[in-house]
């Protein structure tokens, strides 16, 4: 009984301990953290292999670079208040979507009305049902744009890594498709399963392979994320007028091809 | 009394000219009767002219006028110059005022029939002479020689400008009594009219008066004295760019001014000005023109010292210094954006700045630590070093603003220019610190020369805390509901701000600035409301803190949504617009309508926004020094209308006149006895005191002027000696009382003019005439 009292005494004192301890600054640095966070539609639920591709997209970045991010991102719903705490979304699927609902159509609207950039994932290429479902949704949603390729000379190309091409889980093709406004990429179409190459398992092992170049791949598919959500947190930064010279030496000095 | 005849007490002068031709008509008809006879004819002629002569005053009947009146002189309205320039030396070693003073009493004797009416010319309409006695010039200096109106001169305040010919305009159009001539008593240096075609330009003023306009010349030899007598900028001072200044330097009364150094200088905040520029200048042939170029990198009011080295025996030493408030525009605003990581605060704050085309974007952003793992060589990467030396010691002064976003100042070399930084706060520049885990406290600016220009303390206690992590909705202050700078965003969401996941720990605001919006419960180490938003003077530049890292809210929130994302570029546009003096979020104007002349009253205009309601207190300091020369107060009643406030005799040199408006409610000291409560939204006015002016500048009379003008108007120009053949109108009888009485009765003319007919008759029948 003793042995129990002191248990739980111990316990009570270390409950105190940790609540005297302050809480890091950082909670407060990461108010405008970068959050992948994942747009649900209709009845979707956000369940599978991929459910780890977000919080390694997080991991990567804070790992790679000074921006803070998310490493516990969430859901948020197409016609939820919440989409429009944060200006960034991701939307990804394997299979067609129903069409959305006219409160869906109006918040993704209003999200990108506001500034907020969407990223459109094709969890399945090959046969690109939710592709054509997306661009086909998207288009009532943007009725004026129309989404265009992107390649190398776009900013989202060298927002941190310089990158050759588009990659994910697969290869897909070299160009990124996008819906500009200003300039500046506003949703971002890739055929290339992000996400899936992201994936990891708590084991550390990763639930998808990377075709047709492995690993390698999954390195660029990481360095694609991070590209993707430096562009999110600094928009068209690296076009700035002082990176060029040096971009350019770099860009020039990079093997064809 | 005086008495006079008339030909006729009742017949109209038409029926007595008649009568005066019919009579002449019968003798011209007589004698050419007495021509064609024979016998003598003279007595005839004699007789019957008689006898005509005797009708026609029988018809007429003339009478006697006695009338009693008086001689009433015509108006002759005096124009004296009472503009500065009559206070440089005239002749004799008296002042030209003297000397002016001196011809209206030499007027006043020569024009004892006339009724002068004098005036005093110089900015706006002329104002009745007398006017300046009865503001208190001393009863006994009345009975000088100079007599009244001189003495009047004499007392009248010394105007900044000698407008003739809006003065003549002013005479010509005034409903009253028309003169019937005008008197100007100057020194022919003028503004307006100017030197060529002066006197079409008079003779334009007056208009339908046409009466002739003479000139007493109070002035005609130069002093010895060298001068700047005009600076101009040769097109609009923009910042950065280059800008030529034409400076024209005088030299009259013989003096030696073959090489004059002169040199350019720019007045600051604190210590000597800066000499920006320098040269020579040969004004051997009467004046010299110097171009000297100087960039300007601050905008707004910039105070330029223009002076020369004059040659030995300058009897006016006054002129030899002139100040040039320069108002520098931007082109484009230039801002340097750093920051210390990338988040959503900052992608929203480059995409507002990147959004404004009036806006030059520097952007850096540390994209990478040293502790981060790329995972790739360097070539890879699309990064570039942070060239943090270049930027802070070489570019630094090339930008208007700088934005520090959540960046640490030690890990990237940026703590060994914080000195420089804050210099260039001292000198002009705009710096905004923005919170963030790497902000204030955190980021190692507690205790370094930059946290002495912020607007808030900052604890540079070992244990000071850099964050609180508590959300909380900021409160704006009495000074951020009144404040201007807050206006466009209070139209778009009110007084409510979006929750805030924490913010910087900060001090107490610093004296002098002013706080906008505050912790709800946050106290600093003296207790007030922990300032969020504050925004504070710091020499010649301004600097806001930021206590928080949400203002991203305002652009991509729920709450933004609102008002459509259009609150966050409200609010910066107003950050970055009161950084850089926008008028726009001012909450007031100062002016000085007729600028300031060492050593005589300045008055400064002050005008507050419509609604505005409070007090307003006025720190007028001195430039270089910063010592406090006046402190002004005014109660605003919310009605907008401009105050006049008296300044009082300044020094020569520039001042700062700094305009805090405490709005009524603030007036009250707040029950936690915060200071920084209190305090009300700031703006400020660079000024500079002159010892003589433009009126000053050109020492030299213009006689030549005043008689081109006199020529023009039918008029004469004299000296003061000569005031004796100026040739003013004369007198005009006024009668009071008429007696019109006949010479004699009628009966008495008509038996005249009966017997002389008799007489004649008579006189034909002896001469054989039927």
């Amino acid at each position: 009984m003793r042995a129990r009292v002191s248990s739980v005494l111990l316990v009570l004192v270390a409950l105190l301990l940790v609540a005297l301890v302050p809480r890091p600054s950082r909670a407060f640095g990461e108010e405008g953290a970068f959050n992948p966070r994942i747009l649900l539609t209709g009845t979707a639920r956000w369940e599978g292999a991929r459910t780890t591709g977000p919080a390694r997209w997080s991991e990567e970045l804070t790992r790679r670079t000074s921006a803070p991010a998310r490493l516990t991102p969430t859901t948020v719903r197409a016609d939820a208040p919440a989409l429009l705490a944060e200006p960034f979304a991701i939307w990804g699927g394997e299979d067609d979507v129903p069409a959305l609902t006219e409160r869906e159509v109006l918040g993704i609207r209003r999200f990108l009305a506001l500034g907020g950039v969407l990223f459109v994932d094709d969890f399945a290429p090959e046969s690109a049902a939710f592709g054509k479902a997306a661009r086909r949704e998207l288009a009532r949603v943007l009725p004026d744009g129309a989404p265009i390729p992107i390649g190398t000379e776009n900013v989202l190309f060298r927002s941190f890594y310089l990158l050759r091409r588009a990659v994910g889980r697969v290869e897909g093709e070299p160009k990124l498709e996008a819906i500009l406004r200003g300039g500046v990429p506003q949703v971002i179409f890739a055929k290339h399963d992000v996400l899936g190459a992201l994936a990891r398992a708590a084991n550390g092992t990763h639930p998808f392979v990377v075709v047709p170049n492995g690993e390698p791949q999954r390195e660029q598919a990481a360095r694609l994320a991070v590209n993707v959500a430096m562009f999110v947190l600094c928009s068209n930064y690296k076009d700035d007028q002082v990176h060029a010279p040096f971009l350019m030496r770099r860009r020039a000095a990079e093997p064809s091809p | 009394m005086t008495t006079s005849l008339a030909p006729s007490g009742d017949l109209a002068p038409s029926f007595q000219l008649l009568a005066a031709l019919l009579t002449v008509l019968g003798i011209v008809l007589l004698a050419i009767e007495l021509r064609r006879s024979r016998g003598s004819r003279i007595a005839a002629f004699a007789t019957g002219s008689l006898a005509s002569i005797g009708l026609l005053f029988a018809v007429l009947r003339p009478v006697a006028i006695q009338s009693k009146g008086s001689l009433v002189g015509p108006r002759v309205v005096v124009l004296a110059d009472a503009s500065r320039s009559l206070d440089l030396p005239g002749p004799a070693g008296k002042t030209r005022r003297q000397e002016a003073a001196r011809a209206l009493g030499e007027l006043q004797k020569h024009g004892a029939d006339v009724r002068l009416y004098g005036l005093a010319f110089g900015k706006g309409a002329p104002t009745p002479l007398t006017a300046a006695l009865a503001d208190g010039a001393p009863e006994a200096a009345q009975s000088g020689a100079e007599g009244r109106l001189g003495q009047a001169l004499l007392a009248a305040r010394p105007m900044p400008r000698s407008d003739l010919a809006g003065a003549i305009e002013s005479v010509a159009r005034a409903a009253d009594e028309r003169p019937a001539a005008i008197v100007v008593l100057s020194d022919g240096r003028l503004d307006r009219p100017g030197e060529a075609q002066a006197g079409e330009a008079i003779r334009a003023a007056l208009g339908t008066l046409t009466v002739p306009v003479h000139a007493v010349a109070v002035a005609t030899e130069a002093p010895r004295d060298a001068s700047v007598r005009a600076v101009r900028a040769a097109g609009a001072a923009v910042a950065h760019q280059p800008l030529t200044l034409r400076i024209e330097i005088g030299c009259a009364g013989g003096l030696d001014c073959d090489e004059i150094p002169v040199s350019l200088r720019e007045l600051r905040e604190s210590g000597e000005p800066t000499l920006l520029a320098s040269g020579k200048a040969s004004a051997s042939s009467g004046s010299a023109t110097l171009e000297l170029e100087v960039t300007l990198d601050r905008a707004g009011a910039r105070i330029l010292e223009v002076s020369i080295d004059a040659p030995d025996g300058d009897a006016v030493p006054d002129n030899d210094t002139r100040y040039m408030t320069i108002d520098v525009a931007r082109d484009r605003v230039r801002v340097l954006h750093v920051a210390g990581r990338p988040t959503y605060d900052v992608r929203a704050l480059r995409m507002w700045l990147k959004a404004d085309a009036s806006v030059d974007v520097v952007a850096f952003f540390i994209l990478r630590t040293p502790t981060d793992d790329v995972v790739a060589p360097s070539e890879e990467l699309a990064l570039i070093p942070f060239p943090v030396d270049e930027l802070f010691s070489e570019h630094l002064p090339s930008f208007d603003a700088v934005v520090l976003q959540d960046f640490n100042a030690a890990p990237y070399g940026l703590a060994k220019h914080l000195r420089s930084l804050a210099r260039y706060v001292d000198k002009g520049g705009g710096l905004i610190m923005v919170g963030g885990p790497d902000a204030f406290v955190p980021g190692n600016y507690a205790g370094t020369p930059l946290a002495e220009v912020l607007p808030v303390e900052l604890d540079r206690g070992p244990d000071a805390q850099g964050a609180d992590v508590a959300s909380f909705v900021p409160r704006t202050t009495e000074a951020g509901r009144a404040a201007p700078v807050l206006g466009p965003l209070r139209d778009l969401i009110g007084e409510e701000w979006p929750e805030m996941p924490g913010a910087n720990v900060v001090g107490d605001a610093r004296p002098g600035a002013t706080v906008l919006l505050e912790h709800p419960t946050r106290r600093t180490p003296k207790g007030g409301p922990m300032p969020i938003l504050a925004l504070g003077e710091h020499g010649s530049g301004r600097t806001i803190a930021l206590a928080i890292d949400g203002s991203h809210r305002l652009l991509f929130s729920a709450f933004a949504a609102n008002a459509a994302g259009r609150a966050h570029g409200a609010f910066w546009d107003a950050m970055l617009g009161w950084l850089m003096r926008d008028p726009r979020f001012e909450p007031a104007v100062v002016d000085l309508a007729d600028g300031c002349i060492a050593g005589e009253n300045t008055t400064l205009t002050l005008r507050p926004l419509p609604g505005q309601k409070g007090d307003a207190k006025i720190t007028i300091r001195k430039l270089g020094t910063g010592e406090e020369a006046r402190v002004l107060s005014a109660r605003l009643d919310g009605k907008g209308e401009p105050l006049s406030l008296d300044a009082g005799k300044l020094q020569p040199g520039g001042y700062s006149a700094t305009v805090e408006i405490v709005p009524n409610e603030a007036g009250v000291a707040p029950s936690d006895g915060s200071a920084s409560a209190q305090r009300g939204p700031t703006t400020r006015r660079d000024f500079a005191c002159e010892r003589g002016g433009d009126e000053w500048a050109d020492t030299r009379p213009d006689p030549e002027r005043l008689a081109a003008i006199a020529a023009a108007t039918g008029g004469k120009s004299v000296t003061v000696d000569q005031i004796s053949s100026l040739p003013l109108p004369a007198a005009t009888q006024i009668a009071a009382e008429r007696r019109v009485s006949p010479l004699l009765p009628p009966w008495a003319w008509t038996l005249g003019a009966a017997m002389l007919v008799g007489v004649h008759w008579i006189v034909r029948r002896r001469g054989g005439l039927s």
